[in-house]
């Protein structure tokens, strides 16, 4: 099967630089999956799970925002952080949660504020839950 | 001339000094090492983010953000400071502190309100010795800044900047230049004025791109993510510098210690040498003496 490269790079680390079939992304507005030769294309990134597909074994991770890029039949993710899917805090994630609902959205830009920490909460306490499925 | 014995206690205590100051190099060394490692490691991402940035401007996108702007009247302004938690790293604290303050007198007398935030227990002690309180104080950074730590303070940066609450940010650290050099540097973080380091980076996909949604929402998070990165490499910068300075600062201090353990051995020897004659020559006195 079609193979493209794989990169996941944090401000930490390269978390991932491997071969894969296939890859699914979390985009801003759902999820977007990507096989070898796809055309280019640079995509914002939400909070959720990211699937790779590497010789038949699925990996799972969870991914803070970011972005990913599709060039050349290489795809590299740029994310603030990615955890393991099976390494995910849900407990934290779900007292960030409460903590954000609590947060005042009077303005828009404070409403902005808000809503991306629900997301964050929501997208981690999405990815542990299908981990411990 | 001194007592032998006084001499060779002081060389005894300047060895075990030597002993100290030898380790501590070489621990500065293993964690100049692992921090430098970690500040490679980070530029893999700063490189793509450029990349992007690159791909935007070529896709015909004005890059323009609420960030990037300067504001006409700022009221409130920051100055953020990186220093050690430890000292005995020879100029490295000194050097920021030395930065920081006059920056901070000229900020002041420009902005009507600004907040100083200290990083590192020496910043805070030495500043706090010049009579500058600090508003905020962080000691949880070691040499190994972790992103999520650095991740939080610049999300509060960039909502109190957003929400109007922040005008202006600027960040004393000491930038790492090369292995043989590194200084007290203060930059403006926000507004950011540019993106990425290097504009000019070569685009890979011509521009034939997709942009989802659309360039100009990527742009609204290229942004942020870029000041996040430029502030955490002021983190990783700070880290790496310090190593360094006590990496230099222990090896000299070492060889000091040698040499003035060479100096004291001489003038045992010496000492020892004189109190030796003095007692043959009482041994022969006394010979002399008797014989007559």
């Amino acid at each position: 099967m079609a193979e493209f490269q794989c990169v996941i790079v944090t401000p930490e680390a390269t978390a991932i630089d491997c071969m894969a079939e296939f890859i699914a992304v979390p985009l801003y507005d759902g999820e977007k999956g990507i096989g070898a030769h796809h055309s280019p294309m640079i995509g914002r990134l939400g909070f959720g799970e990211l699937r790779i597909r590497s010789r038949g074994k699925e990996t799972r991770h969870y991914v803070d925002g970011g972005f990913v890029q599709v060039a050349d039949n290489v795809v590299s993710v740029l994310t603030n952080r990615a955890v393991p899917a099976g390494k995910v805090d849900i407990d934290s994630a779900r007292s960030q949660l409460q903590d954000a609902i609590k947060l005042p959205s009077n303005t828009e830009d404070l409403q902005q504020v808000r809503e991306r920490q629900i997301q964050q909460a929501r997208g981690q306490i999405h990815v542990a839950r299908r981990a411990n499925e | 001339m001194a007592n032998a014995r006084a001499l060779d206690k002081r060389r005894k205590s300047i060895r075990n000094i030597r002993k100290i100051t030898r380790t501590m190099e070489l621990i500065a060394t293993a964690r100049f090492k692992k921090a430098m490692d970690r500040a490679t490691a980070a530029t893999a991402y700063t490189q793509r983010i450029s990349q992007v940035v690159a791909d935007l401007a070529q896709a015909g996108l004005q890059v323009s953000h609420p960030l990037l702007e300067a504001r006409d009247e700022p009221e409130r302004g920051m100055l953020l400071v990186l220093t050690a938690n430890r000292g005995l790293c020879g100029g490295y604290n000194g050097g920021v502190i030395r930065a920081s303050i006059p920056r901070l007198k000229e900020l002041r007398e420009a902005i009507p309100q600004v907040n100083l935030e200290v990083s590192g227990k020496r910043g805070i002690a030495g500043l706090k010795f010049r009579g500058i309180k600090a508003d905020r104080t962080f000691t949880q950074f070691d040499d190994q800044p972790g992103f999520d730590e650095v991740e939080a303070i610049a999300n509060r940066y960039l909502d109190a900047y957003i929400t109007g609450e922040l005008d202006r940010l600027d960040v004393c650290y000491t930038r790492f230049i090369s292995i043989a050099k590194q200084e007290a540097v203060i930059e403006t973080l926000l507004p950011l004025g540019t993106l990425g380091d290097s504009p000019k980076e070569e685009s890979r996909g011509e521009s034939t791109y997709e942009f989802l949604p659309s360039a100009e929402s990527i742009l609204e998070e290229v942004v942020p993510t870029s000041f996040k990165i430029k502030l955490f490499k002021c983190f990783l910068d700070a880290a790496v510098s310090e190593q360094i300075a006590r990496m230099v600062a222990m090896k000299s201090a070492t060889e000091n210690a040698g040499e003035m353990i060479k100096q004291l051995s001489m003038t045992y020897n010496r000492a020892r040498q004189s109190q030796i004659t003095g007692e043959i020559m009482e041994i022969i006195g006394g010979v002399e003496a008797l014989n007559n």
